[in-house]
């Protein structure tokens, strides 16, 4: 109870003198003696402590005093910031940039004198034009063509329609954070018109086939070119066209020529099978032709050869005995056909006999097997 | 006694805090800055930073110091050779002189709206001395680099400077693709029935040159072996003659006789008479000379 020594502004010592308008009931024994609550003591003991709050004061200043230091020690604490690997560390002094710190643990001072900023330098980061794929649209689906980014003209007056993606990432951390408003948005408007630029000097037929590589070349140096204009402190690791084709409304009679070139050579084929086909058989044919000649040609020597080698053996020895040989000839032959055939014998000195030739008759008899003929009797 | 003396004290630090921060602004290192005392400008702050003002005096407006973007809308431009496209141009652009913007522009909004008017009627004015296939070829820079020289010439006005001023998209109104799409498409199909007639003209010549190969190849055999056949009958002939030709009277009664064997056949009717040399004994054992006899030779 320090109050009990204390002199106030409000009165001397708690003790005496209690002239109060409630007169001296239970004042006199102080402290000591709980009597019913005096209101005097009351708005003391308020004063008091409200005087307590005041800083100034002097033992309950010391409280405050220490709750100040502790938050000023914590303050300073906050300073302490870790930089990831990848990252890197921009400190500011009252906004104004100072320098770039690496990874690790760091220490700057916290607001509102000094700023730390760690932007990845290391990722490589993605923008897709003509197209979003699933993580634009929040992993629902798949891909979903965009045509107002994906046709463009091309040198030739034709219309093509690509989807293509660009790969950056900060190559300066303080030109990145300090010098465009919308790094991103910028260098994906810049990239479509790179883009655009490069297709409208290639031809439909170059950028659907050869071109590719170059086209994606040629718009990364421009695209390059162009941020490096704006100070972006970016660095355009790729470009890649993921899509080249023909607009969707035509895209069938490109396909068309595509199968035209397939039923070319398909005919062309056909053709060959045919050859294949015909040529060896007319030459097997050929073959046959030329051995069945000469085939003919041996036989007929041969068969050439063995007549003339019977005949000179029958002559050879027809030689020998000539009247002999020819009688003997003739009367066997003679045999041999007079035999097997229809004879009529008719002497000619014979007497009245008129030769009466029925000739159909006889052509009846000899196609068949029938009894021979009949002549007059002699 | 020090309790009042704390205090005031007290009380005088709470008042130098209050004007402090009242006197002291911070300019970051993407903004910059113009003083404003009663509503009027002062001065300009540009340089990132901590900085003075007059306490409760004096304001500060913060304008940004980074390249901005401009994007006015898509606008239908002529081409010299009143053919038409969509042109999709944007710009970028620094606030230089924050003073002047205030005075002319006051905000971003409005001074994209008035700029970019500007800039899509410098678009037109440029567009309009090219035609189409210009825009296709090197020349699409040599316009953006003379619009954006146009435009730089209007920035100081408004207190800015243009970093860069480049067309996006320009395409071809719907009608005009249409047509595009239909040449492209009629374009592919007249190729494709091009390639296709090649290739039944391709079939047919290799075909047929296949069919002459076969003739030849016959006909080269065919001539082949009527050759050797004729060889064959050349040498039967000579061989033949050979030997029959050792004895022609001979060879006459042999060939004779063999001819009669093989054309008179069987069934065949004859009408003889005794005087051939066949029946010569057939009136008596002594004989007649038929008609038929042959003299004997030698």
């Amino acid at each position: 109870m320090a109050w009990k020594n204390q002199g106030g502004p409000w009165g001397g010592g708690g003790n005496g003198g209690d002239q109060g308008p409630w007169g001296g009931r239970g004042s006199g024994g102080g402290p000591s003696m709980p009597g019913p609550p005096d209101l005097e003591e009351l708005l003391r003991r308020g004063q008091d402590r409200f005087r307590r709050a005041l800083p100034g004061g002097f033992g309950g200043g010391r409280v405050v005093g220490l709750a100040v230091l502790a938050g000023v020690a914590l303050w300073f604490a906050s300073g302490f910031y870790r930089v990831q690997p990848g990252e890197l560390g921009v400190e500011l002094l009252f906004g104004q940039y100072l320098r770039v710190t690496t990874p690790g643990l760091n220490y700057w001072l916290p607001r509102p004198f000094g700023q730390v900023i760690t932007p990845n330098v290391e990722r490589t980061n993605q923008i897709n034009i003509g197209y979003r794929g699933a993580a634009d649209v929040g992993g629902i689906g798949g891909t979903r063509d965009v045509p107002q980014e994906s046709l463009m003209l091309t040198g030739d007056q034709n219309i093509i329609d690509i989807d293509f993606v660009v790969q950056w990432r900060v190559k300066n951390a303080s030109d990145f954070l300090f010098n465009i408003r919308d790094p991103e948005p910028t260098i994906k408007i810049a990239a479509e018109s790179a883009m655009r630029e490069v297709v409208g000097q290639t031809t439909l037929e170059d950028a659907l086939t050869v071109k590719r590589q170059g086209v994606e070349e040629r718009t990364r140096e421009l695209l390059q070119s162009i941020l490096d204009e704006y100070g972006a402190g970016v660095m355009i690791a790729d470009v890649k066209l993921q899509k080249v084709d023909p607009p969707a409304q035509v895209i069938d009679a490109f396909n068309d020529v595509q199968r035209a070139r397939q039923d070319k050579e398909r005919k062309q084929n056909e053709a060959m099978t045919y050859t294949n086909d015909i040529l060896p058989r007319a030459k097997g044919e050929a073959q046959r032709m030329i051995q069945d000649a000469t085939a003919y040609k041996e036989k007929l020597i041969r068969e050439a050869e063995g007549e003339a080698n019977r005949f000179l053996s029958v002559y050879n020895a027809y030689v020998q005995n000539k009247d002999v040989t020819r009688t003997r000839l003739y009367l066997e032959r003679m045999q041999q056909i007079l035999k097997d055939s229809e004879k009529v014998i008719i002497d000619k000195g014979g007497t009245g006999v008129v030769p009466y030739l029925p000739l159909p008759e006889l052509r009846r008899r000899s196609e068949q097997p029938a009894a021979g003929g009949e002549g007059a009797p002699k | 006694m020090n309790r009042p003396i704390l205090v005031v004290l007290g009380l005088l630090v709470v008042a130098v805090l209050v004007v402090a921060s009242s006197a002291l602004f911070v300019v970051h290192q993407t903004q910059q800055a113009i003083v404003l005392q009663f509503g009027n400008p002062i001065r300009v702050e540009r340089e990132p930073g901590l900085k003075f003002k007059l306490p409760f005096v004096q304001d500060v407006t913060y304008y940004d110091r980074r390249i901005l973007d401009l994007d006015p809308p898509v606008q239908e431009v002529i081409l010299s050779d009143q053919k038409r496209i969509n042109v999709d141009a944007f710009a970028r652009f620094r606030i230089l002189d924050p003073l002047e913007f205030r005075r002319r522009a006051v905000t971003l909004a409005n001074f994209r709206q008035v700029f970019g008017g500007r800039l899509n009627s410098a678009i037109r004015s440029e567009i309009a001395k090219v035609d189409l296939q210009d825009m296709l070829t090197g020349k699409r820079a040599e316009v953006m680099d003379r619009i954006k020289d146009l435009v730089a010439t209007v920035a100081p006005e408004f207190g800015v400077e243009v970093v860069d001023v480049r067309i996006g998209r320009t395409d071809l109104p719907e009608t005009t693709s249409q047509a595009v799409y239909n040449r492209m498409r009629s374009q592919r199909v007249a190729q494709a029935a091009q390639l296709r007639a090649e290739g039944e003209e391709l079939k047919a010549k290799i075909q047929a040159d296949a069919d002459r190969q076969r003739t030849v190849i016959l006909a080269d055999a065919q001539r082949t072996s009527q050759t050797l056949r004729g060889e064959g009958e050349g040498v039967r002939t000579q061989t033949l003659n050979r030997a029959f030709g050792t004895d022609p009277a001979f060879f006459e009664l042999y060939r004779t006789l063999e001819a009669y064997q093989g054309a008179l056949s069987d069934g065949t009717t004859m009408i003889l008479t005794p005087d051939s040399e066949f029946f010569r004994y057939f009136g008596g054992s002594a004989g007649t000379p038929g008609e038929a006899a042959k003299k004997p030779q030698r």
